[in-house]
C-alpha cells in the first residue's frame, strides 16, 4: 500500500517541496478522515505520495501544514495546503480530471452536500464508543444514540429507494442486486421489499458521498460495534456493496493490523502509528 | 416587497407549487442564516419570492420542506428542496448566470471554505452573547468572541486585500457578514476593537448594493429580539 510508510515525529527533518506532477497528503495509516482523503485520491488515480504523521509525537514542523497539527492536509508543488478532510476531497474532485466525483447537476450536488449534514454525529458516536468499550466501561447510550443516527440514514436509504424507480437496470446492477437480495436474506433481520436500484447514496454507481462516509463504517467491526447495523437493512445492503467497490478494496485495512494499532494506542505508546510495517 | 409579508405559523395553508421562472426561499426577516440566501439572491439578481415562517410556531407542512424544520430552505418550480445555508448559496451559484461567487479556481474555492471553517465558532458565540444582553456574565464569552474574529483578522493581514476572497466581494464576505451586521447593531463593536482590518471590510460591506439592500433597520431587530426572548411567537 502506497502509504505503508513509517511516521515523522518529533525531531526529524521536514519532506523537501512536492515534485511536480505529483501531490503530498500528510496522513495516519488508521485515521477515519485521512482515509476519505486516500479514498478519493485512489479512485481518481491521482499521483500521490503519503507523508504519515506521528500524531502522539507531531514534528515541530507540521505545525507549519497544518495551525493546529491535524490531518489530512494536501499539498501541492505549488506550496499550496489544503485542509479539513471534506474540503480536500472537493478540491481533488475540482482540480483533477477524470471521472467526477461529485455529480454535475447542482441539484444532485446540493443533496450530497445535505446528506453530509445527515451523518455529521456518526464520527463522535463511533469514536466515544471505542474509547469507552476500550476503557472497559458501559456504552449502551452511546450505542442507541448511534444506531438512531443509523435509523436516519436507513430512512434516507429507503426513500431514496422510492423516488427513483426506475424500469430498467443495467446488468451489472441487476446482478449485483441479485447477490445482494440473496446476503441478505440469509443473514438477520428483515428482507427489504420492492427495493429497486440506488445501491449507492448517490444512485447506482459509487459517489463522494460514499466515500466521505465509509471510513466510519469499514472501523464499526474493529472497534466492536457492528452490531449496530442490526437493524438497517439498507445500510448493510450498501456496506456489502461498497466492499465490492475496488478502491475500498484497495485500502482496505487488515483487522489484525488495525487491532495491533489500538492496543498499543490505549497503552499510549507513541509506535502504535507503525504498527504492522516491515522492518 | 414579499421580504415583509406576515409569517406563516401553525394551521396555515401550505403554500402552492412554484411558478416557473421562479426560485422561493422560506425564510425569516431576522434571521441570518436565511440573510445569507437572500444576500446570494440579491447579489446575482435571481427573480424570487419570500416566504416567512413563523418559527416559534411553525406550519405542520413546513417539516415536508425540510425535516429539521429550519430555514432556509430553497424550493423550485421542479419541487426540488435545498436547506443548509451554506448549501442553498452554494447551489444558487452553480444553477445561475451572471456573477459568480465562488472562485473557478479550485484551490481559491477550498481557501474561501478553509475561512468559511474559521469563522465556525462565530455565530453560536454571537447568539448567546445576545441571549445574555442584560446579564452580567458575558466577558468570558466575549474573550471568546474576540479571539475567534482575531483569526479572521489575521486572514485579512496575511492576504493583504479588504475582502476575504480578493480585492473584489465575493461568497465568503456574504456568508459571514449577517453576524458581523448583527454585532454592530447589537453594540457589540468591542468585539472588533481590535481589528483594524475587519472594520474597514465592515465599512466596505456597507456600501456593496446587496448588503446595503437587505440592512436591517435597528430598532426592528431590538423589536424583535425583545419578544423572541420572552418566547413570544409574534
Amino acid at each position: 500500500m502506497e502509504d505503508a510508510t513509517r511516521s515523522f515525529g518529533k525531531g526529524s527533518l521536514p519532506p523537501g517541496p512536492v515534485p511536480d506532477g505529483l501531490i503530498r497528503v500528510y496522513s495516519m495509516r488508521f485515521c477515519p478522515y485521512a482515509h476519505r482523503t486516500r479514498l478519493v485520491l485512489r479512485a481518481k488515480g491521482i499521483r500521490h505520495e503519503v507523508v504519515n504523521i506521528n500524531l502522539r509525537n507531531k514534528p515541530e514542523w507540521y505545525y507549519t501544514k497544518h495551525p493546529f497539527g491535524q490531518i489530512p492536509v494536501l499539498e501541492n508543488s505549488k506550496c499550496q495546503l489544503i485542509y479539513e478532510s471534506v474540503i480536500a476531497c472537493e478540491y481533488l474532485d475540482d482540480a483533477y480530471p477524470g471521472r467526477k466525483l461529485y455529480p454535475y447537476d447542482p441539484y444532485e450536488r446540493a443533496r450530497q452536500k445535505m446528506l453530509l449534514e445527515l451523518f455529521y454525529k456518526v464520527p463522535h458516536l463511533t469514536k466515544e464508543c471505542l474509547v469507552a468499550l476500550r476503557c472497559g466501561r458501559e456504552c449502551a447510550d452511546l450505542k442507541l444514540a448511534l444506531r438512531q443516527e443509523f435509523c436516519n440514514l436507513e430512512e434516507e436509504r429507503q426513500e431514496s429507494v422510492s423516488a427513483h424507480q426506475r424500469s430498467f437496470l443495467s446488468p451489472l446492477a441487476q446482478e449485483t442486486q441479485i447477490k445482494l437480495k440473496a446476503y441478505l436474506r440469509n443473514s438477520t433481520g428483515p428482507e427489504i421489499l420492492g427495493y429497486q436500484n440506488t445501491i449507492f447514496f448517490g444512485g447506482d454507481c459509487i459517489s463522494m458521498i460514499d466515500y466521505l462516509f465509509w471510513p466510519w463504517f469499514e472501523r464499526l467491526d474493529v472497534y466492536g460495534i457492528a452490531d449496530c447495523l442490526n437493524h438497517t437493512p439498507a445500510l448493510r445492503l450498501w456496506t456489502a456493496a461498497m466492499k465490492q467497490d475496488p478502491t475500498v478494496c484497495a485500502l482496505l485495512i487488515d483487522k489484525n493490523i488495525f487491532l495491533g494499532f489500538l492496543n498499543l494506542y490505549f497503552q499510549n505508546n507513541p509506535d502504535a502509528f507503525d504498527y504492522g510495517l516491515a522492518c | 416587497m414579499s421580504g415583509s409579508a406576515r409569517s406563516l405559523a401553525k394551521g396555515s395553508a401550505p403554500p402552492g407549487p412554484v411558478p416557473e421562472g421562479l426560485i422561493r426561499v422560506y425564510s425569516m426577516r431576522f434571521c441570518p442564516y436565511a440573510q445569507r440566501t437572500l444576500l446570494v439572491l440579491t447579489a446575482k439578481g435571481i427573480r424570487h419570492e419570500i416566504i416567512n415562517i413563523n418559527l416559534k410556531s411553525k406550519p405542520e407542512w413546513f417539516f415536508k420542506k425540510n425535516p429539521f424544520g429550519l430555514v432556509p430552505v430553497l424550493e423550485n418550480s421542479q419541487g426540488q428542496l435545498i436547506y443548509e445555508s451554506a448549501i442553498t448559496c452554494e447551489y444558487l451559484d452553480d444553477v445561475y448566470p451572471g456573477k459568480k461567487l465562488l472562485p473557478d479556481d479550485p484551490y481559491e474555492k477550498a481557501r474561501q471554505k478553509m475561512v468559511f471553517e474559521l469563522f465556525s465558532k462565530v455565530p453560536s458565540l454571537v447568539t448567546s452573547l445576545l441571549r445574555k444582553q442584560n446579564e452580567e456574565d458575558c466577558s468570558g464569552q466575549k474573550e471568546e468572541l474576540r479571539k475567534e474574529i482575531s483569526k479572521l483578522e489575521e486572514v485579512l493581514t496575511n492576504k493583504k486585500t479588504t475582502f476575504f476572497g480578493g480585492n473584489s466581494l465575493s461568497m465568503i464576505d456574504y456568508l459571514i457578514w449577517p453576524w458581523f451586521e448583527r454585532m454592530e447593531i447589537l453594540e457589540l463593536n468591542d468585539c472588533v476593537d481590535h481589528t483594524p482590518k475587519l472594520q474597514l471590510w465592515m465599512a466596505a460591506m456597507r456600501k456593496d448594493p446587496a448588503v446595503s439592500a437587505l440592512l436591517m433597520e435597528p430598532k426592528a431587530l431590538r423589536g424583535f429580539l425583545n419578544l423572541y426572548l420572552q418566547n413570544s411567537p409574534e
